[in-house]
């Protein structure tokens, strides 16, 4: 709804405004004008009585009520200017208030589809809360990579006799076919009590046991390979786990950015109509001013003219100078 | 009437050596009951062994004790050195004895092996350090030769062999299952390079015996133990030499019975002589017995035999002697060949004072003795006579049933030199002999440059055509079912052989 002074359709919020700015405006004129001071009395209160009256009824009818009549309204104008100034002062203040009020941050919440929310605060915190359901994957990705990465950090050297071990496992059966079979073959051979000091045993048991050796060396170093692999991996889960934790954070400050972009636009539009509004406003205080200072002066112009017209004639009246006629007027009695 | 008289002939009395394990009166004639300082000689017949000289000029070293060990160092120039042991010390030379003991080396026992190994002689005998003799002026510790390693108590065998280019120990006090190994080429070094052990306590194929010897015979490294024998073949690398042949039951009783043959290898078992006989097209190596004669007496010596045995194989002399030191006996077998069950003939040595042998490459044979170093040669102990004595079994000449009464007996000699020769016979084993004596004729031996009767003499020799050759014709009495004839005879300087004895008898009625 239109006041007829914007000339804009504004939101509620800013019709609201606009309302309270209109109820401003509207109290511009009415009471203003109703206690000021200068304004014309009603006809019921001028009467005269006596001498005076009639001296004052010749005189008024001789040119002297023109002379005051221009001498009030000379000294209504000049009143009349300065309360304009001062209510041009308060209208600015107003002014300046209300658009300040207007202009204030106003707290906005933003809510993913997901259930997570950032809420602005009015105060300017910002808080950020997930859903239930991604907070309990938040804390178990959190918990596990906890986990993984307290693995990762542990020593590979137990892990390392774990695998170890585990292989040794797999392997020892077939060492001991192999073992018992040449046990056998040296037995049938009747060297199973050879020892020589360059292979120290048979040169079979040292063959197999040389081959069982790099046997367990490549296991061992297999285990510890795997070991690091599995360091490797836990670190990288962990890693994995971590960011999978975020991950709900993540996506809401990515739905965050279009709730802030519509916020800043619903701010935006908050600032250009709060902008519109002290234009408006402040151009109705210019008007308004202006037009009290054109009823001023033509109040004063109006003022001069009966004071000029007073004073301005000779004998009885100059019939130019409505003063000078009042003066005489009374000096002649 | 007169009986006509039998003649009995016994042809090469005691050709095929003593018997005593048949029963007499089943024996053969060419037997013989006893055959004491006896050989068999190249025609077969039984004779006189040769007696020992004495090399040996001053005993002084030896202190009354015999020398136990001989051996004849080879080195690799080709010289060769007599190195010889006994009063617990080791010497060189035969004339001379000079003392090459390690300086500050106690020696407590004897009985020393050695062996030539890579220009070096190597001495073992149990507990012992080894010691090394290389040609210097004296022997060394084992373990100061520079380079030595391993050289500890775990070597301190009994038994050691030069086989394979290594030496080979065994028979070690507390561990008498293990045969050590020298690196290749280089007996000090008992712990590296390719040196090594084989412990056989899992080989035993009667799960326990003790190594007694060892020997290396046509590439197969023999083991042997007490009561069992152990072949491997592929000895020259030892790592991987592998089991051959096990034998059970028949083992060893001293490392210093074993002699080689060049195609036998014999040794003495706790119940006989014993050599592995080889045939190659089989691989297979049957073991014979070569005393089945004397098995017994073999048997009683062994079990009251506590000081030593020492053997002998000579090509040049055809015989292996096996003596028995603490009983003082010594057997002769002859090599030459084998009886119909494959044993070898064997002659008797009794009252030996030989407590060592050995052949020269020379081919001559030395003895040790109390008087130092001997040679085998000629016909007297250091010029002492000693006994020939030869024993027929009981002879029943085919028909045991009958008497027989000896008229004459007729013996033929080979061989020696007014020498009293005692006729004995004796009937039903009756032990008391009758004797009857001879003397042969004289034999003068040639020399250069000699008369027989003088400087100029006339005439100027009468020597013998080669040996001299008794016939006579004795007289016996008495009779009975069964008669032993022996003959004895005291060798002093000459050969003595016994070709044949011709009885002329009368038979008689059945008993």
């Amino acid at each position: 709804m239109s006041n007829g002074l914007m000339g804009i359709n504004p939101t509620l919020d800013f019709q609201r405004q606009m309302k309270n700015q209109g109820g401003i405006f509207q109290t511009l004129g009415s009471p203003a004008m109703a206690s000021k001071p200068g304004a014309p009395a009603s006809a019921g209160e001028t009467g005269d009585s006596g001498t005076l009256t009639d001296a004052l009824l010749g005189f008024l009818g001789d040119g002297g009520a023109q002379g005051l009549a221009g001498l009030g309204l000379l000294t209504s104008a000049y009143g009349r200017l300065g309360d304009i100034g001062q209510r041009g002062l308060g209208l600015g203040q107003e002014l300046a208030q209300t658009q300040l009020e207007q202009a204030a941050f106003r707290p906005y919440t933003v809510t993913t589809a997901t259930g997570g929310q950032f809420m602005a605060g009015p105060e300017g915190q910002y808080t950020m809360a997930v859903s239930p359901e991604e907070q309990a994957m938040r804390d178990q990705l959190f918990g596990g990579a906890g986990q993984f990465y307290q693995q990762a950090a542990m020593p590979t050297a137990d892990r390392e006799a774990e695998i170890f071990e585990r292989m040794r496992t797999t392997m020892s059966p077939e060492e001991e076919r192999q073992r018992l079979a040449l046990e056998e073959r040296l037995a049938a051979q009747g060297r199973l009590g050879v020892r020589t000091a360059q292979f120290g045993g048979a040169p079979e048991q040292f063959a197999l046991a040389q081959a069982q050796e790099e046997a367990r060396n490549r296991a061992m170093l297999g285990a510890m390979q795997q070991a690091q692999a599995e360091q490797a991996q836990q670190a990288a889960l962990g890693q994995q786990y971590l960011m999978g934790s975020y991950l709900p954070q993540q996506q809401m400050l990515a739905a965050l950015s279009p709730g802030q972009t519509a916020a800043a636009q619903a701010q935006q539009a908050q600032l250009y109509g709060t902008g519109l509004f002290g234009e408006a406003t402040a151009s109705g205080i210019d008007a308004l001013l202006a037009s009290g200072l054109g009823q001023a002066n033509l109040m004063g112009a109006a003022g001069t003219g009966l004071l000029a017209g007073l004073f301005g004639g000779s004998g009885s009246g100059s019939g130019s100078n409505p003063v000078r006629d009042l003066i005489d007027y009374f000096r002649n009695r | 009437m007169a009986q006509e008289l039998r003649s009995i002939n016994l042809v090469a009395p005691a050709f095929k050596g003593v018997n005593t394990e048949d029963s007499p009166l089943a024996q053969d004639p060419s037997f013989a009951d006893i055959a004491d300082n006896a050989v068999i000689d190249k025609r077969g017949r039984i004779a006189a062994r040769k007696g020992f000289e004495v090399i040996t000029t001053s005993t002084t070293p030896l202190d009354s004790n015999p020398i136990t060990v001989i051996h004849e160092f080879e080195s690799a120039s080709g010289s060769t050195e007599i190195l010889s042991a006994g009063n617990s010390k080791l010497f060189k030379g035969t004339t001379t004895l000079t003392d090459i003991t390690p300086g500050g080396y106690a020696i407590n026992n004897n009985n020393w092996k050695v062996v030539n190994f890579n220009n070096k002689a190597y001495f073992f005998q149990r507990d012992q350090q080894p010691v090394v003799y290389d040609g210097g002026a004296s022997a060394v510790l084992l373990s100061t030769v520079s380079g030595a390693a391993g050289i500890t108590s775990a070597i301190y065998g009994n038994e050691v062999l030069s086989a394979f280019g290594r030496l080979w120990v065994a028979d070690v006090n507390g561990d008498k299952s293990t045969v050590y190994w020298s690196d290749l080429l280089i007996g000090h070094d008992f712990a590296g390079g390719t040196s090594g052990s084989i412990n056989l306590d899992k080989v035993w194929p009667d799960g326990y015996d003790e190594i007694v010897a060892l020997s290396a015979h046509n590439g197969l490294l023999i083991i042997f133990g007490r009561h069992s024998i152990v072949v491997y073949q592929g000895a020259e690398a030892p790592a991987t030499m592998t089991l051959a042949d096990t034998i059970n039951g028949i083992g060893c009783v001293d490392r210093d019975t074993v002699q080689y043959t060049g195609t036998d290898v014999i040794f003495l078992s706790h119940t006989g002589l014993r050599s592995f006989r080889r045939v190659i097209q089989e691989k297979s190596m049957p073991i014979t017995s070569l005393s089945k004669t004397i098995t017994k007496d073999i048997v009683a010596l062994l079990q009251t035999e506590t000081e030593s045995f020492r053997s002998l194989y000579s090509p040049e002399e055809n015989f292996y002697l096996i003596t028995f030191a603490g009983q003082t006996t010594t057997y002769c077998f002859d090599t030459r060949g084998t009886l119909e069950d494959g044993s070898y003939r064997v002659t008797r040595w009794p009252s030996s004072i030989f407590k060592s042998y050995k052949r020269l490459q020379s081919g001559e044979v030395y003895i040790g003795t109390t008087h130092g170093i001997s040679e085998y040669t000629g016909y007297r102990d250091n010029n002492d006579k000693y006994r020939f004595r030869y024993y027929s079994p009981s002879l029943t000449f085919g028909d045991a049933a009958r008497v027989k009464f000896l008229k004459k007996i007729k013996p033929t000699i080979v061989g020696a030199n007014n020498s009293t020769i005692f006729m004995k016979f004796a009937y039903d084993f009756n032990t008391v002999y009758r004797t009857t004596e001879f003397t042969t004729g004289s034999q003068i031996p040639a020399f250069y440059a000699v008369n027989e009767f003088g400087p100029n003499s006339v005439p100027l020799s009468e020597f013998t055509a080669g040996q001299l050759t008794n016939q006579v014709s004795l007289n016996a009495a008495g009779g009975g079912t069964s008669v032993v004839v022996g003959l004895e005879s005291d060798i002093d300087g000459f050969q003595l052989s016994l070709q044949e004895i011709n009885i002329l008898a009368l038979i008689g009625k059945v008993l």
